[in-house]
């Protein structure tokens, strides 16, 4: 793929994070290309999650350096805000979204449109979620107006996914964004994110357990263990087994 | 045929929805009929509807501020002690300051709101415990402050008595009189209802009791937001101090005890779960007035007070049985 050859869209060089003295990250480092799905596993506790919190902005590192489209983030700014202004979003596992709350506000959240500067502008909110649903083929969601505890699990991961795409995002993380989800949607999610990914060039870290996804999805897939982004492999050049092996024992 | 469409009704999961929808609105009227057919005229007169119509307003408005705060998912039960303290800054403000000093009474109630949403999400202790102990703390300042004596309220004629504290306020006792007092409280229902579901707080009410840790995971700042909702809703308890101050002509310092506990029914009685997540103001209206009502027709009909407390006490827990979806609770606490 031509957009796989340009500068990186986001880097990270030698991220460490100690949590009161206990290094759970050490010299991470990678580079993510606009258009590419990098993949992120490892055992529990190999520093995966912290990697991808530092990425979102929710970790400060102690250590090393983030660089969003080769300009580097100041510690000092380094926040959630920060990297969404940047273009960094997340989709979390335990979908990140309000149940008791409708589509067009989860898609908002903390975005709310204001009218007359109290107010909710509902039918601005209503129409771009209707936007965003199109541009993401998601046909299934027809009632705006329930609250999304009533739609299914694949039904609400594409309003996560497409909260994130909605504000232009250009760097999207997926922190096992179908561990919560039966086969199916799994599979409906999967094709969201290579949909979105090929018509919006938008570029994804996943980080996952699900190691068939993994090679399904990423262009690249970095290992980290016992806190050290210990190998970084192409697609193409792993087999499942080399994978399991990298993850548990770190070779 | 028509058998089956009926059945279909019942069990289309929907319907039972919707169904649950209405519960206060049907619950509310069978009340109203239920009375009619055993009280007669003595309960469907205007004199007693008049007699519901002042009643109602000040639990209202204790009910509205305590929606506010069950649909964040946190309780107040310090309300009651809160509004005694109101009404007595309120009316002490008018001793020093003349009328406009009543703004005091609303203040003092949004004081005592700050106070418990900063404990609650700057101490993080529970709502139900820190209000448990401003109810307790609050009525025992008013007990302090007012020295056990009350201030009264009179209409400008005939001598007051000489160790009476009193202002002269006859405004305010009209204020307090069928109709100003019913048009104070829908007013204030109408701005609330505004306020609630339609203003990007009103949102932000629900989605902090549907899921907090989102809210904080993309930026919001929860905690000074809760401490906000406390004092709005203490703000609002304030006003019902205000009104209550009108309505009784005096400020007691037992106002107010055991009106926590009306302004939690009432809610309850609208359909709201106090898990928080949902409410609505409408239904907290029907809630207010359905408690006056049982209230009013039970004494009209004879029953004993005791009696009639049992008898509102069942009514909850049958309310809150019909109209909350228990099936998708798994755990009770």
């Amino acid at each position: 793929m031509d957009a796989l050859d340009q500068k990186p869209i986001l880097s990270v060089e030698k991220v460490t994070k100690y949590f009161g003295g206990v290094q759970a990250l050490r010299d991470g480092s990678f580079s993510l290309k606009k258009g590419e799905v990098i993949a992120i596993v490892g055992g529990n506790g190999a520093g995966k999650s912290t990697l991808a919190k530092i990425i979102s902005g929710a970790y400060i590192p102690d250590d090393g350096k983030v660089f969003v489209k080769g300009v580097e983030v100041e510690r000092a700014k380094h926040s959630v805000t920060h990297m969404q202004e940047r273009g960094i979003e997340v989709v979390y596992q335990d979908l990140a979204l309000v149940p008791n709350m409708t589509a067009p506000y989860n898609l908002f959240l903390g975005r709310t449109p204001k009218k007359w500067g109290i107010f909710v502008d509902e039918k601005k909110m209503k129409n771009k979620t209707r936007e965003v649903l199109e541009k993401l083929n998601v046909k299934t969601v027809q009632d705006l107006s329930q609250p999304i505890s009533s739609m299914s699990g694949g039904q609400q991961q594409s309003i996560a996914i497409g909260r994130a795409i909605a504000w232009g995002s250009d760097i999207i993380i997926l922190d096992e964004p179908t561990a919560a989800l039966g086969p199916n949607e799994t599979a409906e999610v999967e094709q969201l994110v290579e949909d979105v990914r090929d018509q919006q060039g938008t570029s994804f870290i996943l980080i996952s357990h699900n190691l068939d996804q993994v090679r399904r999805l990423a262009d690249r897939i970095i290992v980290t263990h016992h806190g050290v982004t210990s190998k970084i492999f192409e697609r193409n050049e792993i087999t499942s087994d080399r994978l399991v092996k990298a993850i548990t024992l770190g070779e | 045929m028509l058998a089956k469409d009926i059945s279909k009704l019942f069990t289309n999961p929907k319907m039972v929805e919707k169904f649950r929808d209405y519960v206060p609105f049907i619950a509310i009227t069978l009340v109203v009929l239920m009375f009619w057919a055993i009280c007669g005229d003595r309960f469907m007169s205007v004199r007693n509807w008049t007699f519901i119509a002042q009643q109602t307003p000040v639990l209202m408005l204790l009910a509205f501020a305590q929606l506010m705060i069950i649909t964040t998912g946190s309780i107040d039960i310090s309300v009651g002690s809160s509004l005694a303290f109101s009404a007595f800054f309120g009316a002490l403000g008018m001793l020093w300051f003349g009328d406009v000093g009543l703004i005091l009474g609303v203040l003092a109630g949004g004081v005592v709101g700050m106070i418990n949403g900063a404990i609650i999400s700057l101490l993080k202790i529970p709502s139900f415990v820190t209000t448990l102990a401003m109810l307790i703390i609050v009525r025992a300042i008013v007990i302090i402050a007012s020295d056990g004596t009350s201030i009264y309220i009179t209409a400008g004629t005939g001598a007051s008595g000489g160790n009476i504290t009193s202002v002269n306020a006859p405004w305010l006792l009209q204020m307090g009189k069928f109709p100003s007092i019913f048009i104070i409280a829908v007013v204030v229902a109408f701005f609330m209802w505004l306020f609630y579901e339609k203003t990007l707080f009103g949102q932000q009410l629900r989605a902090v009791g549907g899921n907090e840790k989102v809210l904080r995971l993309v930026g919001i700042n929860v905690t000074s937001f809760k401490i906000k909702v406390f004092a709005a809703a203490g703000l609002m308890v304030g006003l019902a101090a205000c009104v209550n101050l009108a309505r009784a002509g005096a400020a007691t310092p037992q106002a107010g005890m055991m009106m926590e506990l009306d302004a939690i029914a009432a809610v309850a009685l609208g359909g709201t779960p106090l898990t928080g997540g949902y409410g609505s103001v409408v239904k907290t209206i029907i809630g207010a007035f359905t408690l006056t009502i049982v209230r009013n027709g039970l004494t009209i009909a004879g029953v004993p007070p005791s009696w009639s407390q049992v008898a509102l006490g069942l009514l909850l827990i049958a309310a809150i049985a019909i109209s909350l979806n228990r099936s998708k609770i798994d755990v009770v606490k």
